[in-house]
Order: C-alpha cells, then structure tokens, then sequence
C-alpha cells in the first residue's frame, strides 16, 4: 500500500534503498540481522515483548530504507501510506538504517477519511551511525473513531544524531512511545512533541531517553493543549546508566488546559546511576495567561481569536521544524479549527 | 457489615484456638492469628470496638498482596513480628551486645549516657516525665492533652474512635492493615480552639512504651485556630532487634489551625521502615511537613496532605541521605480537593557509597479545585558513581483553572564551586562538606536549633571519609 509513483518521480533521491520488506528483496536473515539489534537493546521485558511480537509481522505493510555512507538528502522522504485502503486494521513496520555521515529527513502523516474506523499499529526502528542525522517527522491526525498504537525505537551511535517531531492531533484514542538509545559517545537525540486533545480523545504519550555513551545529549520538550473532555498521560522517562559521563539530559512539558472536565497526568521521572551527569526535568500546567488574552483583546480581537494566536505562538517554534510548508500549513490550520 | 465480619472472625478464631494449642511453639510458622490479636487486646484492657477493628485489620492483613513497586522487601521475615509483638523477641539486656557502630553514633552526637541506654533500649527508661513536668502543667491549664495513645483510648475514648484509622484506613494498603491489628503505643495530641501552644510537642519523650517504637500511632487534633508543633522521632539512631517499623500518623487540622510537624528519622541500618503518614485539612488551615531520613535498609515514606477545606494550604520540605547499603524511597502526597488550595513541595536528596536515593510524589488536584496552586521542587545531589538517584512525581489534574510547576535536577557537587572554595584556602573535603551542608540547609533552618545542630553533626559524621 506504500505509494512507490513517489519515488519515482524524484531523482534528488539517487542510491537511496527503499524497499518494501513485503516484497523480499532483503532477505529474511538479513533482516533478522538488523532486528536483533534492536531486540536485544534493553532488558526492559515490556519493550522487548512488543518488538517480539511486531517483528513477526512485517508481512503487511513496511519500508526498508537505507542511506548510503555520506549521502545527505536534504529533500524530506515522505513514507506516504494510503490507509484508507487498508481493511479496519493498519499495521505498518518501518526499518531505517543511515550509515556513517549520511543525514536522511522523514516524513510520515497518518490520517483517514471521516468515515472509517481504523486501528493503526506501527513500528518504527531506526539505527543512526557514526555522524548520521536523522529527522523524523510524524504526524497523526486520523478521524475521531480511529485508535493509534506507534512505537519507535532508535539507537544512536557516535556522534550520530536522531530529532524526533511527533505532533498528535487525531484519533479517539492514542498510545505513543519514543524510545531513544544513545549509544555511544556524543550521542544525541532531541524529542519535540506537539498534541492537542479535544472533544473525547484520549492520548497516552511515553518518551523515554536512554544514556549510555559519554557525552550524550537529549532533549525532551513537550507542549499541549486540552479541552473538552479529553485526558491525557505524559510520561517521560530519562535514564542515567553508569558510565554515561558528562551527559547531559531535560525533559520539559508544558500543557494548556482549557476545560474543566479535562484530565491530565504527567509522570516526568529521572533516573540516574551516574553522577557525572546533569538532569532536569520541568513540568507546569495551567491556563493560557490572562494578561496576554486580556492584551489582545483589548486590541480587538475577540477572546477566540485571541486564544488561537497564543496558542499558535506555543505551538510555533515546533512547528516551523517541519520542513514541508504544506503540511505546516494545514497542520496548524488543523490547531485552529479545533480551537473554534 | 463490620458485625458479620466479626462474627465470621469469632467463628474462625474458634477453630484456630482447638487446633493451634498443640503446636503452640510453631507458631510463627502460621502467623498472625485472631487468637493472638485478642490477646493483645486483652492484655491491653481495650474496649471492644478496638478488638473488633484489630481484628477487621488482621484479616485485610491476610488478603492483602504485599505492594508490587517500590522496595524489594522480600528479605523482611514477617513472621519475627509475631515474636516481636508477644515479646519473644530476644530483648538487649546488655549495653555491650549493642552493635559498635550504633555507640559511636551516640558519642560523637553527644548524647547523654542514660539517654543512649534507653535508646538502645537497653537501660532503664530515661526519665522524660520530669523533664516535662513544667511543660504538663502549663499545656493543662490551655486544656491540650497530651499522652500515650493507649491511655487516650481509655481517657478520652470518644475522640479516639472518631479520629482512629478514618484518615489511614487498615484496607490502605497491607502494613496499614498490619498496622491496623497489633499497634501499640504512639502519641495523641488534642489541641483546643484557639490554643496556640509554644513549645514544640515532642515524641521522643514518649517511645516508652514497648512497641512505642515499632507499630506506634500517632493521633494529633487540632481545634480551629489553633497553632502547634509536633516533634517526632530524634536524630539518634534508635536500635531495635526487630526490623519492621510500620507506625501510622494521623493528623486532623481543623479550620484556620496551623501544624508543624518535623521528623528526623535514623533507624539503624536494619530497619524497614514502611510508615504511613496523613493530614487533613480544613478551611484556611495548613499542615507543614519537615522530614529527614537519615536511617534504615529501606524506607518507604510518603507524608500526604488532604487539602479538604477551601484556602487550605500544604508545605513539604523533606531531606533523604542514602548511603551505603540504603534504599529510601520518599516523597510527599497532595490532594487538592478544595478551591484556593497551594501546596508546596521541596525535596532534596543526597546519595552516597552505593546508597539509593528515590523521590517518588504525586500531586493531585480534584476537578472542584479550581485556583488550586503549586510547586515542587526536587533536587538530587549524587556524591559518587557507585550511587542511585531517582525521582519519579507523578501529577494528576483534573481541571483547567490551576497553576502547576514542578521542577527536578540531578547531578553532583559542581567542579566550579568546588575549585573556587580551594582557591579560598579550603581544603577539598571541607569544600565539598560546605556544599552538602548548604544543600541541606533549607531543611535544617525549618528545625529547632538542637534538632539542626544534631542534623549538621550527623551530616558531618556521614560525610566523614566517604568524601574527597
């Protein structure tokens, strides 16, 4: 169900593998190969059993992509799915390999047409070598019967570098992780996280940053909206493992809440083995600021208008990390709506 | 329903009492029975709505899993506290059989001779009750009771039954079920309207009893308007051949009272100290938590407030020192369920030589709390790499009119700061005990000048070769 007329069309792509795993092109142990790696790199059981189990299923739906040694491809790849098509289940297992120096920008955009109930299941791997960057943009914005159930595992080694932006503004009810293992030395990965929850949606969002190798940076951010009777669990987790010296780890949540009957749950946790390292972690929750509301509209705008620009300035800074201005632009047209 | 529930106990204590006789020096193969909580009870004279509920209490105890996060407890023989409470147990008699580490303690905090025997639970009781005869008289003339709870629950039985276990009740969790069945001793303080009372309760007079220091339960009243400071535990370790300290502390603010109430907790390093602690609080009043834990194997301590009453306020501020062989697990509870409430949360934690530090909170704030405030704040200092430092909050909110922040940060003693104050002249150990002394300093000025100093002597005495 992967489009592959876009690839086609695009030559600025040039040695970049694609390939779809359903296809057998790449072989079952080689493939095998590269899961494993995956497999064995917590001793979490938890993370474990879902890998176990979604390995099993790269039947359906998954892109094998890999970037050769040095090649940079500015040009966002989008991985564009056609889910609709897909019966009332989804499943999509995606395996993304950047070799040393290459630098690979992803896009993803989950979303269905109104009428139909889907249930998306995804797996996302991504190994970053040596001097890799990789920028990975997902989008979720399906219809408000769909559920969501995404995992994302990546493993960062030398000096690689691995940015996540995950904005989340669909489907009833949604269950994301980002799960970052930084490897070895000068590591890093950054998590930019977007939601907005109205109307009945649930969303269960789990980011969690691993430090093994010295030097390692992470960055976790989040900021949220919530209205209605929307609930949300914000969990992040960021470990410490001895020896990860001089690392360097924040996770920061910042969330807006615009109804009473809204539910929010934020569990940021710090764990640390090491003491050569320095964590923080920072949470605040509350109403958008009365002065700044009271502010513009006292220059006209009413108290709608008003509510959208700030929370368009919040959202902002994340936003303009999107490198697709069409998307942006209907994402945050998308932000908009929901605050009418 | 509490009066089937008893029936069904009569019933089951019955069988036990025809089969149990024969191997009655088994018996801490089978536990806890009914027929031993009724013995307990008798032998304290209790009226029979306490047998009832000790006995309601032991059976949550059975059916209750032991909780499934947190410490290991797995090493902790809960069959000892059967010994322990029919006074089986093998009791010091003997100042020499105290372990070295727990003497040298008390001499270099400078604890007097008779107290260190008592602490030890070796030696006559050192004798509190003159060194607060004054104090009696003059908190009896303000109508403040002030006495061991087992002779609350005869004098003033009334307040007791109302108050006991309502905040903490025994289906909590299972140590205040177990808790629920064989307590013994503790304080109760009532503080009428509008008494201020100036001097700080303590209950280190008060560890007497036996078992005081083990199950003990702490009841404090406060009438509206009232003021008062209750002191618990004392900076000494207190040795024990029993390891299980599961006390409850339950404390009732009624509106615009004010209570502090301070523990420095050192349990020697065998302890398993599983405490559970609890206020309420009424319109305007606010509840103050200053917590030290210093002492045991494990800790596993999370004061919590219940902001009932709308401007009720909550502060916390709370030192945890784990060092080698340590697992203290803390934090602070907040419920905001009433408008216009703040809390506010101010933790520290230090861990050393393989120690394990863990913050873990929760904040929750109720959807009819609107205007509901605040912070908290962790921080963790880290003194070496074999050590752990965890912090976990947890924040529920369920309405939108609110102002939430909460901050933490882990990391250790800065190389910059330390650099500056040897460029002073100070000596690298010195420098870094400077440093660990301003971390705890927040903490130290909330005590009483003698409490602080004994902290600042324990933290002296902790740092002593495990730094520089």
């Amino acid at each position: 169900m992967y489009r592959k007329e876009y690839l086609e069309k695009k030559s600025i792509f040039e040695d970049l593998i694609v390939e779809e795993v359903a296809d057998g092109n790449i072989s079952e142990s080689d493939l095998k190969k590269i899961t494993e790696k995956f497999a064995n790199i917590d001793k979490n059981k938890e993370l474990k059993d879902i890998i176990d189990e979604k390995s099993k299923d790269f039947s359906e739906n998954g892109i094998y992509i890999k970037a050769p040694a040095g090649k940079k491809y500015e040009t966002p790849f989008e991985l564009d799915y056609n889910i609709n098509s897909a019966k009332k289940e989804f499943n999509d297992n995606n395996l993304v390999i950047a070799e040393k120096g290459s630098e690979l920008n992803l896009v993803v955009d989950y979303k269905n047409d109104d009428k139909k109930e889907t249930i998306h299941k995804g797996l996302t791997r991504i190994l970053v070598k040596e001097n890799a960057v990789v920028n990975f943009i997902k989008i979720q914005r399906m219809n408000d019967k769909s559920k969501n159930y995404d995992s994302n595992l990546a493993i960062v080694e030398n000096n690689g570098e691995m940015n996540w932006i995950t904005v989340e503004l669909g489907a009833k009810e949604t269950t994301t992780s980002n799960f970052n293992l930084l490897k070895s030395a000068g590591s890093k990965s950054d998590i930019k996280s977007i939601y907005f929850g109205d109307g009945e949606r649930k969303l269960d969002l789990n980011y969690t940053v691993k430090h093994f190798g010295r030097h390692s940076k992470s960055e976790i951010e989040s900021r949220g909206v919530l209205k209605d009777k929307a609930k949300k669990i914000f969990r992040g987790n960021l470990h410490f493992k001895k020896e990860a010296k001089a690392a360097d780890g924040s996770e920061k949540e910042h969330v807006l809440l615009m109804d009473k009957r809204v539910e929010s749950d934020s569990i940021p946790a710090l764990f640390t083995e090491e003491d050569n390292v320095q964590g923080e972690h920072a949470v605040s929750a509350g109403q958008i600021d009365e002065n700044s509301l009271f502010y513009l509209m006292s220059r006209g705008f009413t108290e709608v208008e008003a509510k959208k620009l700030l929370v368009e300035a919040a959202f902002n800074p994340i936003f303009d990390k999107i490198p697709l201005n069409d998307l942006k632009g209907s994402v945050m047209n998308e932000v908009k709506r929901k605050l009418e | 329903m509490s009066e089937n529930q008893v029936n069904l106990n009569e019933i089951d204590r019955s069988i036990h009492d025809s089969k149990n006789d024969s191997d009655y020096s088994n018996r801490s193969k089978i536990g806890l029975t009914p027929k031993i909580i009724r013995e307990i009870s008798e032998e304290k004279n209790e009226p029979e709505w306490m047998t009832d509920f000790r006995l309601k209490s032991l059976d949550i105890y059975q059916n209750k899993p032991l909780p499934d996060w947190g410490a290991d407890i797995s090493d902790l023989n809960m069959d000892e506290i059967l010994t322990y409470i029919k006074g089986e147990a093998d009791i010091q008699n003997d100042w020499e059989e105290v372990p070295e580490d727990i003497k040298n303690t008390f001499d270099s905090l400078g604890i007097p001779e008779a107290e260190k025997e008592s602490l030890a639970g070796v030696g006559a009781q050192y004798d509190s009750e003159v060194v607060y005869q004054n104090l009696k008289e003059e908190l009896v003339e303000q109508g403040v009771i002030f006495m061991d709870m087992e002779r609350a629950l005869k004098e003033h039985e009334d307040i007791v039954k109302e108050h006991f276990m309502q905040l903490v009740p025994p289906d909590d969790h299972k140590f205040a079920a177990l808790h629920g069945a064989v307590w013994s001793g503790g304080s109760f303080v009532y503080v009428p309207e509008n008494v201020e009372v100036d001097i700080p309760l303590q209950s280190y007079f008060r560890l007497n009893a036996a078992g005081a220091g083990q199950f003990e339960h702490t009841l404090i009243i406060l009438g509206k308007n009232s003021k008062a400071h209750f002191i618990e535990g004392c900076s000494a370790p207190k040795y024990s051949v029993n390891n299980l300290h599961a006390g409850t502390v339950e404390l009732f603010v009624k509106e615009g009272a004010e209570l502090r109430y301070s523990t420095i907790e050192n349990w020697s390093k065998n302890m398993y100290n599983l405490n559970t602690k609890r206020a309420i609080v009424e319109k305007d009043g606010l509840i103050e938590w200053v917590s030290g834990s210093f002492g045991s194997k494990v800790s596993m301590l999370y004061p919590m407030s219940i902001l009932k009453g709308r401007g009720a306020r909550a502060e916390y501020t709370g030192i945890t020192f784990a060092a080698e062989g340590q697992y203290l697990d803390t934090g602070a509870k907040v419920v905001h369920a009433a408008p216009h409430t703040s809390s506010n949360i101010n933790a520290r934690s230090i861990a050393k030589d393989g120690g394990h530090a863990y913050y873990r909170g929760l904040l929750k704030v109720n959807d009819s709390a609107d205007h509901a405030k605040s912070t908290v704040s962790c921080e963790s200092l880290m003194l070496d790499n074999e050590s752990k430092s965890d912090t976990v909050p947890v924040m529920d909110l369920n309405t939108d009119d609110i102002d939430i922040g909460h901050e933490a940060k882990v990391g250790r003693i800065s190389e910059e700061a330390i650099f500056y104050l040897m460029s002073r002249g100070i000596s690298e150990e010195e420098a870094k005990a400077m440093i660990v002394r301003g971390f705890v300093e927040p903490i130290a000025k909330e005590l009483p000048l003698e409490y602080a100093v004994e902290l600042n002597n324990l933290i002296n005495l902790e740092l002593e070769g495990s730094i520089g």
